[in-house]
């Protein structure tokens, strides 16, 4: 019995010793011969994993000991990323693409005492409560239009001649005519995404406080400049100009399609042109800002290109805050970021092909890039809904519908 | 002489009490580590979301007791109901086909040679592989320049919406779930059909009873609690449809495949509502419970219809 009672005992406190002994093993990182920064990176088409660990190679080499190991984020966003691994007690050091809000600035270290922060780009859009917390590569546009010049030019269609939605739309006619799918689209995220990089050139531009308005509910999709946005979006659906087959299409598809002449119009914002360029496809492409219904050349609408935040709860933050400042500040780093997404920073140039050049005239030439972030920064979720909402254009909602959806999905979340 | 008796009974008692209690001691010993992991895997994390559940936690900030506002806030949603709808197709629907074919699968394959036996393998070989790979696999098989569309666009045929047209990227999605699945319960209503005894189907057999008649009447009876585990595992599993979800339509074309799951996981949790999503985890789980019950209460009730009990 006394055998019994000795093995039973030894099998309850088994799992606790366990237990402890696996909690007490886990959680340090730092090794005894130097420090493991644990970044979350942004992996797409033309971030790949092996372009960070190159990246970042050169960073471990001028900095003997410290080592960056990459987080990936597998089918959840950088945010989630972030959040479960603070919600397991085994923060990351840096994430990247976590654009810091009023309501979690708490999780980022405060960078603002850098001296280095404020050479950064778009600082002070993305200060929040005058405190700066993240620290960007470079700057992205998005209200732009790349066209197949072949397209073009078998249709008669001189694309600098395109700066209202109504020419637009005639041109799509004449695109179509010519035997050419007028504009490319695809599923996923890229539907929701194409849409405002079209609208808000032009509703941005009319009212840069739009956004913030929707925030305070003092404006509405269904009441503002965005109807008649959803209204000829429908009309090129109706009209053929978009194809409801393309929604079957991942991003990369919808990119490929185009590229391979296929379609004749394209929306997407300049880290298309890496893409092209890889394709060397870009001296047949041309790209112009993208028409609206009042000013143009409209502003372009855009945002930080490769933000960094440091995490608060990070166990290496003054490696970390190192870190971030060579990301940002390092000339060979910024070039070579810039280059493989094709951003681009006033100051920073590389070898462009004429592609990434028109883009640059373009951001030289807007009158301004609106920036969605504190205070018109669109509520969590928003760009999901967005996404829906217009894929619901293709499956028989009317404009109003989908505009009259997303004020309704807004006014539910707040 | 008695009052010797009353004592040896005395300390005879005391020493089973003494024997009863140790034994007792024992056995709680035994049973301390099944206790003790399955409150801290089980009964702490449930017990953590209820309390999540009434709160408005964001995943990082202190959380702030919110009372029932999470709950109410499922029923003004608008896409919760959108997403329950389709839940509850996929979940009927699932479990009925997976249920369905799984049975008629086991029924033609219930021999012992070696051809059943690779059939059956191939129709359980899906539910080796995750689920997330194989939504990626058939959606380059049935995407808009997927493998069956560009073989009809070589004949000049427009391709087919499989995951383009509402109606059709559910259809497609609950057909790659049961393909998916239903090979589990092939192995599971194989194994069933071994234990009815071949005597009992000679028997029938002899007394001319048609190998349907055997099938309805005989066989399906006697696997019918098998056929009762498969389908709450189903319904269950189905409710919770999440990988498939994400790697072969992301919920799309305009959400008419997002599933209740998929809300939660990439769109609340996603978001910076885990108080919320914490609520309609709570509220999915109390869902699963009560249709397993339900399923399996029907199921009793119809085994003691048959008894006559």
């Amino acid at each position: 019995m006394k055998t019994m009672w000795r093995r039973a005992c030894g099998l309850t406190v088994a799992p606790l010793v366990m237990a402890s002994a696996v909690a007490c093993g886990g959680g340090s990182d730092q090794a005894s011969e130097g420090t493991t920064l644990r970044v979350i990176v942004n992996i797409t088409p033309n971030l790949t994993e092996k372009y960070w660990n190159d990246l970042f190679d050169g960073y471990e080499k001028a900095h003997p000991g410290v080592t960056i190991k990459l987080e990936l984020t597998g089918t959840i966003s950088p945010d989630a990323k972030l959040r479960q691994d603070l919600a397991a007690g085994d923060p990351p050091d840096v994430a990247q693409q976590i654009t810091p809000k009023a309501d979690n600035v708490s999780l980022f270290t405060d960078l603002s005492d850098q001296p280095w922060i404020k050479k950064t780009p778009l600082t002070a859009q993305y200060a929040v409560g005058g405190k700066h917390y993240v620290a960007g590569v470079g700057e992205q546009i998005q209200s732009l239009v790349f066209y197949n010049k072949a397209a073009f030019a078998k249709a008669g269609v001189d694309a600098a001649r395109i700066t209202t939605m109504a020419q637009f739309t005639s041109a799509m006619g004449e695109l179509k005519d010519a035997g050419y799918k007028p504009l490319q689209t695809a599923g996923q995220w890229v539907t929701g995404a194409q849409f405002s990089m079209i609208a808000d050139a032009g509703v941005l531009t009319a009212d840069p406080e739009w956004s913030a308005k929707r925030n305070q509910g003092k404006a509405s999709f269904a009441e503002s400049g965005y109807l008649p946005y959803f209204d000829h979006y429908k009309s090129w659906i109706d009209d053929g100009y978009l194809e409801k087959s393309a929604l079957g299409l991942t991003y990369a598809d919808g990119q490929t399609a185009f590229l391979n002449g296929k379609s004749a119009m394209y929306v997407m914002g300049s880290f298309f042109v890496p893409a092209a360029d890889a394709a060397k496809k870009s001296d047949d492409i041309g790209v112009f800002t993208m028409p609206t219904d009042g000013a143009y050349p409209s502003g372009q609408f855009g945002n930080i290109s490769n933000p960094y935040v440091v995490v608060n709860k990070s166990r290496h933050k003054a490696e970390a805050i190192e870190f971030v400042k060579w990301a940002t500040t390092d000339a060979a780093a910024i070039k070579s970021q810039l280059a493989s997404d094709g951003n681009l920073r006033e100051g920073f140039t590389y070898p462009m092909s004429s592609l990434g050049t028109s883009v640059q005239q373009i951001l030289d030439k807007a009158p301004s890039v609106l920036v969605k972030s504190g205070e018109s920064e669109p509520i969590t979720g928003f760009s999901d809904e967005l996404n829906k909402q217009i894929q619901s254009l293709y499956t028989g909602a009317s404009p109003e519908d989908a505009a009259d959806g997303l004020d309704k999905w807004w006014n539910s979340q707040s | 002489m008695v009052e010797l008796a009353e004592l040896t009974a005395g300390l005879d008692r005391q020493a089973r009490r003494r024997a009863r209690l140790r034994e007792s001691a024992v056995s709680f010993a035994m049973m301390g580590p099944a206790v003790l992991l399955y409150t801290v895997m089980t009964v702490v994390p449930v017990g953590v979301a209820v309390y999540l559940s009434l709160t408005d936690w964001d995943g990082f900030s202190a959380a702030a007791f919110i009372g029932l506002d999470n709950y109410k806030h499922l029923f003004d949603d608008p896409s919760s109901s959108e997403a329950w709808y389709v839940t509850a197709l996929i979940a009927t629907a699932g479990t009925v086909l997976m249920v369905g074919l799984g049975l008629v699968y086991a029924l033609a394959l219930k021999g012992r040679s070696r051809a059943n036996s690779f059939f059956r393998a191939v129709a359980y070989f899906p539910h080796v592989i995750s689920a997330l790979i194989l939504g990626y696999l058939w959606a380059a098989i049935l995407g808009t320049n997927g493998a069956i569309n560009n073989t009809l666009a070589k004949f000049g045929i427009e391709p087919l919406g499989f995951l383009f047209d509402e109606q059709f990227a559910l259809i497609s999605l609950i057909g790659v779930i049961v393909w998916a699945g239903f090979g589990f319960n092939v192995v599971l209503f194989v194994a069933a059909l071994q234990t009815v005894p071949a005597e009992l189907l000679e028997a029938a057999a002899i007394d001319g009873a048609s190998k349907r008649q055997i099938n309805l009447r005989i066989v399906i009876p006697m696997i019918a609690p098998v056929v009762t585990v498969a389908t709450v595992l189903n319904l269950v599993g189905l409710i919770r449809a999440y990988d498939i979800v994400v790697s072969l339509t992301g919920g799309g074309p305009a959400g008419s495949t997002q599933t209740f799951t998929y809300l939660i996981l990439a769109r609340s949790f996603e978001g910076t509502k885990v108080g919320y999503a914490t609520a309609q985890a709570v509220f999915l789980m109390v869902v699963s419970a009560v249709l397993a019950l339900v399923v399996t209460a029907l199921r009793n009730r119809q085994d003691q219809a048959a008894t006559g009990s």
